[in-house]
Formats: C-alpha cells, sequence, structure tokens
C-alpha cells in the first residue's frame, strides 16, 4: 500500500527525561486507537506505557532505545519514533532526527527548558527539523507555561509563540483556550477522549484577547494574506493555519501547545497541530551522495517511480529474528523485491515488510518514499543504505563521534563467554558509537563509548537479555597521543636471512597537521624521480598509518600526524611491499622521539543545572576537576553552569554532584575536544605505562 | 602565558594603552567607569578588549551579560581573540585561548534581574571558588534607566571588593558632545565616562570625563569598526 504522501507524517518526539514523553506518546497511541487502555510509565500493573517495550526501561521509567510506531488521526498516518532522552545516547536521538522531517519538543511546564532540552534542540537544528513545542505537567504544582515560552525564546532562541493558553494550572487545570478559534477545550469522559468546545469563561475572556493578538501579530509575519486581514478585521482560521504552516516549516516559528497528558488534556489538539503544521515528506529535502561521482550530493525525490533508496537507521533482535527499521527516501520498497546494500554490495531479497507498532506488528506488502516500515531477516548495520541496484547512492554519512571511555569485561564463567560474544556483536551493529576489540597485550576485551552511563546500560542489557554476568575493570580514557614539532627521518629497512632479503629505504619528515584540521592522519608524497617506485607507495602509507594505531609514550593511537616523504630507495630483488610497510615503522619509530610527543585528553562539554543557591557548590565540584568554568546563567531562581572538565576527572561526578546538591543538581556531559593534557597528568600517566610495561615484560 | 605575544598585543592593538596614556593612568580599581556609544557602535566589542587586556596579562575578569547569552559572550571573545591571534602571528594560539578560558568567567542574567546585590553576590562567589577577579565588565544595563540609588551601591562594591568596574551604556545618537541629559545626574558616580564615535574608517574614542582632570582632550585614540582594537598602522 502506497500512502498519498501529503498524509504521510513523520514525527518524533523529543525531550528531557521526566518531561512526561512516554506518558505523551502513550496518550496520542491511545486516542489515535492503536492501544486499547493506558498504563502509566511506571505503573503498578506492571505493563508499563507501551513504547517503553524494552525491560530495562521499564524498570528505570525512561525510553532508551528508538521504536517507531505507526499511528492514524485524521485521515493522515503518522509515524511516530520515540527518541531516547539521556545524553548518554545521543547516537540513538541523532539517528532517529535523521528520519523524522518534524518533531515535539516537549517540556515540562515546571522545570521548562533543561539541559538535555538544549543538547536535543541543538541536535534538532543540525538536522533541520521543524517543530512544535508541547508544554506538558500543567496539572503540577509550580507549573507556568508563559515562563517556559519565555526559556524557549530566551534560552532555545526559538521565535515561541503560544497557540493556546491554559484553564487554570496546577489542581485547576481543566484545560486550554484554542487563540484560533477561541473557545474553551474541555477533556471529558473517563480519559479525557471527549472534547467539549465551549465559550471562553469571562474571566479568561481578557487574557485570551491579548494572547491572542500577541500570536496573531507573531504569526502575520509569515503571511501578507493574514496581515491583510488583521488590518480588515476579516481574519479567518484557515489564514491562520496557513501562516503557522509556513513559519513552522520555515523554522522561524515554534507553535507551543500545552496540556497534561497524564490528566489527559491537550493531547488531541496537540496531534490536530501535528497534521496541521508539520511537514509531510515532499516538504523536506532530503540528500544522499553519489558514489559513482566522487560522493557529490545528490537531492532525492519522492516520486515512487524513481530508483528506491533507503536507509536503515534502527536494527533490533526481535522475537523472529533482525528486525531492520528502514526509512524509504525514493521509489518504493515491495515485499519479493531485491534490494542492494550500498556499502557491502550485498543483495538482499525483501521476504517480509511490516509496519511497527511498539512491539506488536502489521504485514504489508509494499511502501513508498516517507513511509517507515521494518524488514525482516536483513543483514546489515545501522545507517546502511538500501538502493534497488540501479544508481550508487548513500545516505550522507552521519556525524558518528569517537568513543571516549572504555572499560574492559571479564564473563565470569565460560559459559558466558559465548553469549557475551553473541550480545556484543549485536550491540555494535546497533549502536555505531559502542565499540569492542580484544587488547592484544592483555587479551582483555574492551568496550568504548560515550560515557560511563553509556557503558553500564549496555553491561546490564548483556546480564539481563543474555544471561551475561561480567566483571568489569575501572573506565578508562580515551588518551591520543600527537607530535608538537616537526622531526625529520631516513630510515632504512634491510633484512638479509637466506633467499630473498628485504629491503626498502624511506625518508621525509614528520610533523602535527595545522590547529583545528581534525584528521588523524594525512600522507603526502614529494618524491620526484621515482626514488620509491609507485607500486610500493600505499604500503609506506600503510606502514606509516599502522604505526600510529599506538603511539610509544603511552600507548594510545597518535592524532594529526602530516607525514611527508622525499626520498627513498629500492632494491630490484630485495623490495617488496612488506619491506616497505616495515621500513615505514622503523621510519616512524626512529623520529617520533624528536618530535616532543605531548598526551592528550578528552575534555567534556558539561552542563549543570540546579537551584541557584547550589551554585557555589557546584562550582566547587567543577574546580575541584581541573574545570574551567565557561560561563553561569541566573534566572527566575533556577542556575546553569557551563564548563569544560577533562573526562578522567569526571567518573562518579553523578554521585558527588548529588551528594553536594542535596540531589537537586543536574548534568549533562559530551565530548568536547582534545587537549594537551598538563605537566602532572603527563608525568602520572607516563609512570603507570611504564608500570604496566615492566609487569608485562616480567 | 607567551611574554611576547602579550607585549605585541598591548603594544601593536589594545586601546587600553593609549586609553591609559591618554587618561592619565586608566579607570583604577575601586572606580566605576562608563562607555557610551549608539547602538551597535561597538560598546560590546570595546569591553572585550578591555578585559582581554586584562586576561592576557594573567588576571582574572568577571564578565557580566545581561539580556545575552554565555555563548553569545564566548563567541565574542573567540572572534577578537581569533583577530588578534592572527594579525600578530600567534604560533600557540590554542593554548593561549584555553589559558584566557581559564581566568575568564561569563555570568548572564535577565536585565531586569541584575543590581547591586547581585553584582557583590558574584564577586562573593568567585571569590569563594578561588578566583579574584580585578575587572568586572557588565555589558547590556539600561544606565539611565537604572535607579540611582542602586548605582550608589555599585561605586560600594568596586570600593569594598577592590574591582575596576566597566559599564557600557547606549547613547541616543551617534555624535556625542556632552554627556545626555538622563545621564547628567549620574555623572557623580562614575570616575571615568568615555564615549564611541563611528567614523567613515574606524571608531573615535574620547573622554567626557577623567577622574578630577579638567583637560579631558588628551585621549584621542582610532579603532577598527569591527573588533574596536587600535587601527592598524
Amino acid at each position: 500500500m502506497i500512502t498519498e504522501l501529503s498524509k504521510i507524517r513523520n514525527i518524533g518526539i523529543s525531550a528531557h527525561i521526566d518531561s512526561g514523553k512516554t506518558t505523551l506518546t502513550e496518550r496520542i497511541l491511545f486516542y489515535t486507537k492503536r492501544i486499547h487502555k493506558i498504563s502509566e510509565v511506571r505503573g503498578k500493573d506492571g505493563v508499563g506505557a507501551t513504547m517503553d517495550f524494552m525491560e530495562l526501561e521499564k524498570e528505570r521509567g525512561i525510553t532508551i532505545q528508538s521504536a517507531a510506531t505507526y499511528t492514524t488521526w485524521d485521515d493522515h498516518f503518522v509515524n511516530i519514533i520515540d527518541t531516547p532522552g539521556h545524553v548518554d545516547f545521543t547516537i540513538e536521538v541523532e539517528r532517529s532526527l535523521r528520519v523524522l522531517d518534524g518533531a515535539i519538543l516537549v517540556l515540562c511546564g515546571v522545570a521548562g527548558v533543561q539541559s538535555q532540552s538544549l543538547t536535543v534542540d541543538r541536535q534538532m537544528r543540525r538536522y533541520k527539523v521543524p517543530r512544535l513545542a508541547f508544554i506538558n505537567k500543567l496539572d503540577r504544582s509550580g507549573a507556568n507555561p508563559r515562563r517556559v515560552t519565555e526559556a524557549l525564546r530566551e534560552k532555545l532562541a526559538h521565535n515561541a509563540v503560544m497557540m493556546q493558553i491554559p484553564i487554570g494550572v496546577e489542581a485547576d487545570h481543566a484545560g486550554v483556550i484554542d487563540l484560533i478559534t477561541m473557545e474553551a477545550v474541555g477533556f471529558d469522559g473517563e480519559q479525557g477522549e471527549i472534547i467539549v468546545r465551549g465559550p471562553i469563561p469571562t474571566e479568561f475572556q481578557d487574557e485570551a484577547n491579548v494572547a491572542r493578538e500577541t500570536m496573531l501579530d507573531a504569526v502575520s509575519m509569515f503571511s501578507d494574506e493574514l496581515t491583510e486581514a488583521i488590518l480588515d478585521g476579516n481574519v479567518t482560521e484557515p489564514l491562520i493555519h496557513e501562516a503557522v504552516r509556513r513559519g513552522t516549516l520555515s523554522r522561524e516559528l515554534t507553535p507551543v501547545f500545552m496540556g497534561s497528558a497524564y490528566k489527559n488534556k491537550g493531547v488531541q489538539l496537540l496531534l490536530d497541530a501535528v497534521v496541521r503544521y508539520l511537514p509531510n515528506p515532499t516538504e523536506v529535502e532530503n540528500t544522499a551522495v553519489d558514489l559513482s561521482a566522487d560522493e557529490a550530493p545528490i537531492v532525492l525525490s519522492s516520486d515512487p517511480q524513481k530508483p528506491l533508496v533507503c536507509l536503515a537507521f534502527k536494527l533490533e533482535e526481535g522475537r523472529y529474528g533482525q528486525l531492520t527499521y528502514t526509512r524509504v527516501y525514493q521509489g518504493a520498497l515491495a515485499k519479493g523485491g531485491t534490494i542492494i546494500n550500498a556499502r557491502t554490495r550485498k543483495k538482499h531479497k525483501v521476504g517480509r515488510l511490516v509496519r511497527m507498532h511498539a512491539d506488536s506488528m502489521e504485514d504489508i506488502e509494499s511502501a513508498g518514499s516517507g513511509d517507515i516500515v521494518a524488514l525482516f531477516g536483513i543483514e546489515c548495520a545501522s545507517g546502511d543504505t538500501f538502493t534497488d541496484g540501479t544508481i550508487d547512492v548513500a545516505m550522507s554519512s552521519m556525524h558518528v563521534p569517537a568513543p571516549v571511555v572504555s572499560i574492559a569485561v571479564k564473563p565470569k564463567d565460560n559459559k558466558a563467554s559465548d553469549n557475551m560474544g553473541k550480545a556484543i556483536g549485536r550491540f555494535v551493529r546497533e549502536d555505531p558509537t559502542f565499540r569492542a576489540h580484544v587488547d592484544r597485550e592483555s587479551n582483555e576485551t574492551i568496550l568504548s563509548g560515550m560515557g560511563e552511563l553509556h557503558l553500564d546500560v549496555y553491561i546490564e542489557r548483556m546480564k539481563r537479555e543474555y544471561k551475561v554476568e561480567v566483571e568489569t575493570g575501572a573506565p578508562q580514557v580515551a588518551y591520543r597521543e600527537a607530535l608538537s614539532q616537526k622531526a625529520e627521518f631516513n630510515y632504512t629497512h634491510r633484512k638479509q636471512t637466506g633467499g630473498s632479503g628485504q629491503y626498502g629505504k624511506v625518508a621525509g619528515y614528520i610533523e602535527p597537521l595545522p590547529e583545528g584540521d581534525e584528521r588523524a592522519f594525512e600522507f603526502v608524497n614529494e618524491i620526484r624521480g621515482g626514488a620509491i617506485p609507485t607500486e610500493y607507495i600505499s604500503a609506506v602509507e600503510k606502514g606509516f598509518a599502522s604505526a600510529l594505531e599506538k603511539g610509544r609514550l603511552i600507548g594510545f593511537p597518535i592524532i594529526g600526524v602530516r607525514v611527508v616523504i622525499n626520498d627513498g630507495g629500492a632494491h630490484a630483488v630485495d623490495s617488496s611491499e612488506m619491506a616497505f610497510v616495515a621500513a615505514a615503522r622503523g621510519a616512524f619509530r626512529s623520529c617520533y622521539g624528536a618530535s616532543k610527543p605531548i598526551i592528550l585528553e578528552p575534555v567534556m562539554k558539561l552542563a549543570v543545572e540546579g537551584p541557584a543557591e547550589f551554585q557555589g557548590a557546584a562550582l566547587k565540584t567543577i574546580m575541584q576537576r581541573r574545570g574551567t568554568v565557561i560561563g553561569t546563567t541566573e534566572e527566575s531562581g533556577f542556575c546553569r553552569v557551563e564548563a569544560e572538565v577533562p573526562l578522567a576527572e569526571m567518573f562518579g561526578y553523578a554521585t558527588d554532584l548529588r551528594s553536594q546538591t542535596q540531589g537537586k543538581a543536574e548534568f549533562t556531559m559530551e565530548f568536547a575536544r582534545y587537549l594537551p593534557c598538563p605537566s602532572e597528568t603527563t608525568k602520572e600517566l607516563l609512570e603507570k605505562y611504564a608500570d604496566r610495561r615492566k609487569i608485562e615484560d616480567e | 602565558m607567551g611574554g611576547s605575544m602579550v607585549r605585541r598585543f598591548l603594544n601593536a592593538r589594545s586601546p587600553l594603552r593609549l586609553l591609559e596614556q591618554g587618561l592619565h593612568g586608566g579607570l583604577g580599581r575601586g572606580h566605576l567607569g562608563l562607555v557610551l556609544a549608539g547602538r551597535g557602535v561597538g560598546k560590546s566589542s570595546f569591553v572585550v578588549d578591555v578585559a582581554l587586556d586584562e586576561l592576557l596579562h594573567g588576571k582574572p575578569v568577571l564578565h557580566v551579560a545581561l539580556d545575552h547569552t554565555v555563548q553569545h559572550v564566548r563567541a565574542h571573545y573567540d572572534t577578537v581573540f581569533e583577530e588578534l591571534a592572527a594579525t600578530t602571528h600567534l604560533e600557540n594560539a590554542s593554548a593561549v585561548r584555553v589559558e584566557l578560558d581559564r581566568l575568564r568567567r561569563i555570568r548572564a542574567y535577565p536585565a531586569s534581574a541584575f543590581d547591586a546585590k547581585r553584582l557583590g553576590e558574584a564577586l562573593e562567589l568567585e571569590r569563594e571558588v578561588g578566583t579574584q577577579p580585578e575587572l568586572v565588565v557588565v555589558d547590556g544595563l539600561d544606565v539611565e534607566n537604572h535607579a540611582r540609588e542602586d548605582l550608589e551601591q555599585w561605586a560600594a562594591v568596586a570600593r569594598q571588593a577592590n574591582v575596576e568596574i566597566w559599564i557600557t551604556g547606549n547613547a541616543p545618537g551617534e555624535r556625542i558632545d556632552a554627556l545626555p541629559a538622563a545621564l547628567q545626574p549620574l555623572e557623580d558616580l562614575f570616575s571615568v565616562i568615555l564615549k564611541l564615535e563611528p567614523g567613515p574608517e574606524a571608531v573615535a574614542l574620547r573622554a567626557l570625563k577623567d577622574h578630577g582632570n579638567p583637560d579631558v582632550s588628551a585621549l584621542h585614540v582610532a579603532l577598527d569598526p569591527k573588533t574596536l582594537l587600535l587601527v592598524r598602522n
């Protein structure tokens, strides 16, 4: 079934943990009749909200994995991608954002714009996602939608405009006033399913008039017709809708809706807004890279007749095998058809095609561009592109940050060992920021990821889903080594052990790449006249690249290196690729010391938020950790401290911050950049490495 | 911090050198200074330059931003610093920037919520965590509509904490011949009052008040309209 494109909405619901995102999703599914019973996030019935289908998520009451679910509203088809809320899982958030056309930004009516909202908002900007805001929890004590709207304007620089005002807040929260129709809207029935529209209560009339005027003022910026209609006094609802839609699509306007998902208020009006104001797939420009034309960007078209391009954005190991969540960007995907993985060039047959609804599914025959569906039994990795083979394109590569922390794990018994391998294999395919390798020297399995919590979650999932108990070492920081000055090399690799020998000579220099150049390695061949035959140049490059994998200071990879070769020599009989790989490695070893290498450490961007009275305590936790305070923002009794802190100092921070601030402050953290280690830390690391080498040698 | 870099900058580009000469010694700790200009002339850049001068001397600075975000202010510093690093051919720019970041504190408030009490609290808090700023710049205050009693307290805070405080203020037009009428009742609170006037090629910096000095004409500085650094000769 290929749906009319203008009727499709692919949306995400993105928010801070505890803003009520899962509850909101649950209500949406209830009102759109995809589920027939509402269960609370932390419900006593032990069922948990439908979107929170993983056991771990149920227990914690948060959604870690994004799942896609399909529903209908007002004759439209809405695919909802539930996105995780914690910054440690940003790759999941970012991957979801890639496939969305629009999003609902859920904000807590009490806490407002929290640190996580800032991160998520930045990500949405990066992927150019138009959004609506929903201010939730208006039934809570201290709820104030005006303040939250103001915070959206000030902290997130959104042109946020209230499309509704509340009829009472806190315990008096009874509904909302729709500023377009100028009606009071109530939500009757046991679960708010009956919408009752009526005249605005007298006591809210003045407030509503003022709010409508403000709204019209802001919205009319996007429509000359509306401006004229305002002047002529004949404003119509369609004119307003059209202007709001234009503003939203241009991402210059964020319409604000409100209510309380928990108390069943405001959700249906939000759904109306999703259908009215968020874009359909044809209104969003999606680009891919042309693999046959040096990765030149090409714009995809939603035309179902064009060659197929779809993206596998999420994998899940289900009861019936691997499920691959896919967004179709161009062409159509049909059951029984053949698709080709642009990365591996492997052909796959589309055996079964389904639409997903949290943890149940519905078989379909075909899916058109704009659709989000799941495939069965297709071997691939997250982020892979599939085509029908008539074009050679890939969806542009997603920004995947390098892991900054690692931990050694050891299965507690032999039986666990097999399962651990299986678990890791699956996690690695699902999450490109999660990596694993076996350390050649210690023979330990090392897991790497974006933070302590990120790794903790996978270790817990191993236990729950694969019954693997592991012992873990202390978390290790991903240090790097770098050159601090230019050093020359002129190295000959010669070996004669009977038979044909080995000979390779390379000369040139290594130097640091200019500041701001984020590449790990640049190789420049300046040899003129064939001192090294062309066929061995790539072996020389390979040799240098492999030498950078492990520095000699503390055994971490070396980054930011330019290698220039300008001379060398070869032997007609004894030279070989192997000899030049060895020569390059030897050359690097010979001059690395002369380049005065330094150690770099990952520095994290940290944001701590909490009541202003804990500002001093929060600042101290940062100062104690070699942190640099960038700035502090104080507002309405809350403060936000932004800082940069070395990751090495951040282990156990959650516990410390909690105890210093009576649990009232919270933080988010993400990788910022690599900076040179101070001399004291460098000394410690060098000593530790020397000790380890000594033990290993003994 | 790179000593030669500091010298080169201070000699080559910092408006502070000429300012101090022209002003018989500068503002001085314990005093309030006011810099006036029309909108968009570059008051913010000017106080960023003043702050950078102090930071490059290795001294901590508190930058109070009213109605601006921390990121906005930080980006402003980075822009001026990059210009500076480029024109002085600084080699270890990122290391110097890391050092400046450590010495600089940005505090953002809604303008309506900032007063002498907050300023005092902020300085106290910085002292508690071990930074002792000697210079405070406050950018974005609506000086002419700010209560005189509160500004009197600012002067007291400057004296007590022994800090130099530069405040930016809006002037109604581009040409400023004398202190605008709305600010005249506040004149006695400021030890130094400067004005910035845009010109075709450079922004002119002149003094309207220099402590008790009757002759304020000694100060005549041309500044780059983009960065408000000294125009390069």
